[in-house]
């Protein structure tokens, strides 16, 4: 960009002026961010206002009662812990997957990525275990109603990220992706931070604030 | 134009059936949304005369409770989610790549799943009729929308309800998706030489349109996914108070969707009227600048003013939403001054496009106006709920986006089909539309300053409750039959109408520099892009724009009632 | 009203414009009379439709010293609007009839003024200030409540009418089978409170200018003092399902001694012993029929003699949920209802008599709860 030459491409004073990247025999708007990953970032957003409707829901439903949990049900922390635990890595190693790419090493990268897919598959697993041994259901009010529906619309986007890796996977085993050419990476991490930070979220929400 | 040098094909709108169905061009897309959505126009269309028909005079039982409660809830979620908001992503799918001077959309295929998405929740809303109906408004307000321990308050014991949630989510997913590919392919596709400040006006607002889309859409999908756990699975604890729910929750996620959502209508119609408006006043947009900063304005007020749906709670923070919703009414001032300055001094030419801009200045006045004093609190305590709100709301959305996006078919059918739509029946069409939208909702205003309720199924003969009802009634018709009058025009036009030339109406955007229809892929070459109309440039150099030193100079007295003309 | 200036004004610029300017002069092959017709018939029809329009739709004064502030925000609501309304679609109206027409060389081509674009941003938001600040302090006294009323109304919303209570005179009028008229007094502080157990209504009486949703969970009150004797009309104003534009009601504001005088009636009216029931017509055939869930009628098909009426017996066992029995023949017509009834209650009433034939009953609440009636 020759920024000094052009100094606003933008206004009418400039009417008739050719911008520097049209100068410079550029594509359209070459560079920033790849299409396929503005559009997942788009998504994300999207994603982000829905779970921001749930935690409005139940901030709603907690304004009703002074104690809340409401008597009676209990939350196993200690398993909700290991389980954050086992996500927040989880973003690390994905970032390791994203890390080896850039640098152009597809092995390094499924490696990484492997490890990620086994980390979101445990937690979805420790959930699962969550869920048949916490003593109070959907049906139970207010608090059950509204805890198994944001802990598992999260699940169902771990599962989906899950999925994705998979997917991820299987087109590295078949030699795709390179340090140039891997948005669709790029796309499934930046989804499974923002799946990430939703739990980090839900975990401070459900079980620290209470 | 000499701007491309592809040979006119047969291919673009003569290819078959399969074709269209598994189209991923932009340009067919466009137009099956377009279909999709008259067809559906049409079916709202009808149930609003069956809801006209029954309250054409007081006492009348010519469909009964359940019957009209449905048809108002299925017209209205017809007419918003079916024909208002597709309509117009299919006019922006067909025209935004072409004037960002595109070869398509960012992501095609997503294109065509979202669009085949409409009639699929079409479907499911419209399969209520068969499982129940559902009867609850098209707010769909809680506890009667919902289940409680004592059973389902509501019309919907069957699966109406359940269907009509599915639909909106369905139709909410499509919108999401059409959001995320109208921003990037707007944020990455354009031309070279197209910054954000040379972006035309339709284009803009579909930028701030989709931004809302992307962050309103989600919160109301939330409210309808818990609806739906609340109904089948656990029995009213978000939403009921009887099992421990909170009734004006739904309220507030739905407002905060559907205030954003009136944008979401809105803001494109204003978009095509700012296309159609200079053009035909052979001026550019008076305040380019201002008019987009006024349609970022509107989109960032959107989302803080949904409360004003909910005065008459008593659950809201009033000052506040009242303040804001006032405020929202400056930035739509703006536009309109702007629109008048961009007549004022021009050389205006009354073509059909024209004439619906004129209609939509007039009619959408009325309903600024009748919506801004709404925004004072004690004046809604007395006709929030009453034919006050129906009026405000259809001169919004009849009189305003409706009227909108008819001006945008007359002008870019030319461009769509190679051919203009008969303009002495575009005449017709207009002034029945004209008279009818009048006919249908001023007297409403008059309905609901008496006190008359909204989405009641009959009335007693009180005050002047039956004459005005007739009058509408009546305007009901009028417009009915300007809608079938614009139907014969397609229908014709479409076949036998005259041929239009690649730039019909010596406009200044880049869609009018490619071959009318358009080729696979748009464009072959592209002009030089230098300001927000290309193609003025072009034809009648950057000189004869007066530049930038005139703008000072001229303008002094372009605004005045007084000044000398 | 600022009309008569605005009229005046608008009379004035058009006079100006009719003047023969150079610039249409000009132009060929537009006579000037036919124009300046025009834009007198259409200046008189836009008068025409305004004022016809404002004092059709201006409402009376609000019967409650509440109405009447609201009332005078109106007033103030108006000025802004006509003005706004007169000024923009008068200058579109000149603009299409002075610029019309396109000639050789085109307009100059005005990018914009910064000075009326700064104009007409700041007027209107002073505008938006002016008319909030005014209708924050009307609402203020709108919503001001008494510590002390001198009279509590409880109203509670059912599906689909009203009941009206005073607890403390033990007075109550229920809206089940009728439109419900209450009295009450002009001159005294008057607290509503709302109660709903089932969906939202809206408590709204036009001739008061207010209404107040009536929710649910939330415990929405309001004080009224009546100004004017008279009756007034209410009715719901929230969707609330089947019978949502039944629930009418009337008010009927009295003095203090005429309401003194019909509490006492009522009074005395809830202490004579009810009325027993009118006794169905003796031979008459009695049709038992009852709804327990919402899918459907514990009958699946009902059969009746022919030609003679008979009473229907229909029991709603289902707490909270409102049902009918109504009978349609194969045109869809409804030939017979009983009231809307909310379990658990039952109902008896006398249908006609029909001719042998199928017919479908039905709720008409739930119109997918059906069954057969045989007639024969």
């Amino acid at each position: 960009m020759t920024g000094r030459a052009e100094p606003v491409e933008t206004g009418l004073a400039l009417r008739g002026a050719a911008t520097a990247r049209e100068r410079a025999g550029a594509h359209p708007i070459a560079g920033g961010t790849d299409t396929t990953v503005l559009g997942v970032y788009l998504f994300i957003a999207s994603e982000a206002m829905f779970f921001a409707g749930l935690f409005a829901a139940y901030f709603t439903a907690r304004t009703k009662y002074s104690t809340w949990p409401p008597g009676g049900i209990h939350l196993d922390l200690p398993l909700a812990a290991v389980l954050t635990a086992l996500l927040v890595s989880s973003s690390f190693t994905m970032h390791g997957a994203v890390r080896a790419i850039r640098a152009g090493d597809r092995q390094r990268m499924i490696r990484w990525l492997t490890v990620t897919l086994v980390l979101g598959t445990l937690f979805l697993a420790g959930q699962a275990y969550d869920y048949a041994t916490l003593g109070f259901g959907f049906t139970s009010g207010v608090y059950g109603a509204a805890f198994f529906t944001m802990t598992g619309f999260h699940g169902a986007h771990v599962l989906g990220g899950v999925i994705a890796m998979s997917v991820m996977l299987g087109r590295a085993g078949a030699g795709q992706f390179t340090a140039k050419h891997h948005a669709a990476i790029e796309g499934v991490s930046a989804y499974w931070h923002f799946v990430d930070l939703i739990w980090v979220l839900l975990f401070s929400t459900l079980y620290l604030l209470r | 134009m000499a701007t491309t040098t592809l040979v006119r094909e047969r291919v673009g709108y003569r290819s078959t059936l399969f074709e269209w169905l598994t189209t991923t061009d932009h340009k067919k897309i466009g137009v099956l949304y377009l279909t999709s959505s008259l067809i559906f126009f049409l079916l709202g269309g009808l149930q609003a005369l069956a809801i006209r028909t029954q309250l054409a005079f007081p006492n009348q039982a010519l469909l009964d409770h359940a019957t009209y409660n449905d048809f108002f809830t299925i017209h209205g979620t017809t007419m918003i989610f079916l024909f208002a908001m597709p309509i117009l992503s299919g006019l922006a799918n067909f025209v935004v790549p072409l004037q960002i001077g595109a070869a398509d959309m960012a992501f095609p295929r997503i294109n065509a799943l979202g669009f085949w998405m409409v009639p699929m929740g079409g479907l499911l809303i419209y399969a209520t009729y068969l499982a129940g109906g559902a009867g609850i408004g098209w707010t769909g307000y809680v506890p009667l929308s919902d289940a409680g321990p004592g059973g389902v308050f509501g019309p919907g014991t069957g699966l109406g309800v359940d269907f009509w949630i599915m639909g909106l989510v369905f139709l909410g997913a499509s919108s999401i998706l059409g959001a995320i590919n109208f921003l990037a392919t707007i944020f990455k596709l354009r031309a070279p030489g197209l910054t954000m400040w040379r972006l035309p006006i339709f284009v803009w607002t579909v930028l701030v349109t989709q931004t809302l889309a992307l962050f309103a859409i989600p919160v109301f999908t939330t409210a309808l996914v818990l609806l739906f756990i609340d109904r089948n699975f656990t029995h009213g604890a978000f939403f009921n108070p009887a099992a421990g729910g909170n009734a004006i929750l739904w309220q507030n996620m739905f407002w905060f969707f559907g205030h954003p959502e009136v944008y979401i209508m809105i803001l494109p119609a204003m978009g095509v009227i700012s296309e159609v408006v200079p053009v035909f006043s052979r001026k550019p947009l008076f305040g380019y600048k201002a008019f987009i900063g006024a349609t970022i304005g509107i989109g960032l007020l959107a989302f803080g003013v949904w409360a004003h749906h909910m005065f008459a709670t008593g659950a809201v923070y009033l000052p506040f939403f009242s303040f804001v919703t006032g405020l929202i009414g400056v930035p739509t001032g703006i536009k309109f001054f702007n629109w008048l300055a961009t007549m004022w001094r021009g050389q205006i030419s009354l073509k059909t496009p024209m004439l619906f801009a004129i209609a939509f200045l007039a009619m959408f006045l009325i309903g600024g106006l009748d919506g801004a004093v709404l925004a004072a609190v004690p004046f809604d305590y007395d006709v929030t709920d009453t034919y006050w709100v129906v009026a405000h709301l259809h001169y919004v959305l009849f009189g305003g986006t409706a009227l909108g996006v008819f001006a945008g078919i007359y002008y870019w059918f030319p461009k769509m089909f190679g051919r203009y739509l008969d303009e002495r029946l575009g005449q017709i069409h207009w002034l029945l539309m004209f008279i009818g939208v009048n006919l249908t909702f001023f007297p409403m205003h008059i309905l609901g300053l008496e006190g008359m309720p909204r989405r009641i199924a009959t009335y007693p003969a009180t005050l002047d409750w039956p004459i005005l009802n007739l009058l509408a009634t009546i305007g009901a018709f009028v417009i009915a039959a300007g809608v079938a009058v614009f139907f014969v025009n397609l229908a014709i036009s479409i076949r036998a109408g005259a041929p239009a030339p690649d730039d019909p109406w010596d406009a200044y955007t880049l869609e009018w520099a490619t071959t009318s229809p358009p080729p696979p892929y748009n464009f072959d070459t592209l002009p030089p892009i230098r300001s927000e109309r290309p193609l003025f440039d072009l034809k009648h150099g950057a000189a004869s724009d007066g530049g930038a030193l005139a703008v000072a100079t001229v303008a002094a007295g372009a605004g005045g009632p007084g000044g000398e003309a | 009203m600022g009309f008569r200036a605005t009229w005046h004004r608008l009379a004035l610029a058009f006079r100006r414009l009719s003047s023969p300017r150079p610039s249409l002069a000009g132009v060929p092959g537009r006579p000037r009379r036919a124009a300046t017709r025009l834009r007198a018939i259409v200046l008189v029809a836009l008068a025409a439709v305004l004022l016809g329009g404002c004092s059709l739709a201006y409402p009376a004064a609000g019967g409650t010293v509440q109405g009447q502030d609201i009332r005078s925000l109106y007033d103030i609501l108006l000025i802004p609007v006509v003005v706004i309304f007169v000024l923009v679609e008068g200058l579109l109206v000149w603009a299409l009839l002075r610029y019309r027409g396109r000639r050789a060389n085109l307009p100059h081509q005005t990018h914009g003024n910064n000075l009326l674009e700064i104009t007409w941003t700041v007027i209107p938001t002073l505008i938006v200030l002016v008319v909030f600040a005014l209708s924050m302090q009307t609402l203020g006294k709108v919503d001001a409540k008494s510590s002390d009323p001198a009279l509590v109304v409880d109203v509670t919303g059912k599906q689909w009418f009203w009941d009206f209570s005073y607890p403390v005179q033990k007075v109550t009028v229920s809206g089940a089978g009728q439109e419900p008229v209450i009295d009450l007094p002009v001159g005294e502080t008057i607290l509503i409170r709302l109660h709903s157990d089932n969906v939202i209504h809206s408590f709204y009486v036009p001739g008061f200018l207010f209404k107040r949703d009536v929710i649910p969970g939330l415990g929405n009150q309001f004080d009224i003092n009546i100004t004017t004797p008279g009756i007034y009309r209410g009715q719901c104003a929230e969707f609330c399902g089947f019978g949502h534009a039944d629930m009418r009601f009337s008010i009927q504001a009295v003095s203090q001694a005429e309401f003194a005088s019909w509490i006492a009636g009522q009074q005395a009216a809830a202490a004579a012993t009810p009325t027993p029931a009118p006794s169905l017509a003796a031979g008459a055939t009695t049709l038992s029929v009852s709804a327990s869930t919402t899918t459907g009628f514990e009958q699946s098909s009902l059969s009746v003699a022919a030609g003679k009426p008979f009473a229907v017996a229909f029991d709603d066992k289902e707490a909270g949920v409102p049902h009918d029995f109504a009978i349609k023949d194969s045109s869809g017509k409804v030939l017979f209802n009983t009231r809307i009834i909310t379990g658990p209650a039952s109902e008896t009433a006398t249908a006609p008599a029909l001719p042998a034939g199928t017919y479908t009953f039905f709720c008409q609440v739930h119109p997918n709860m059906q069954g057969t009636l045989t007639v024969q």
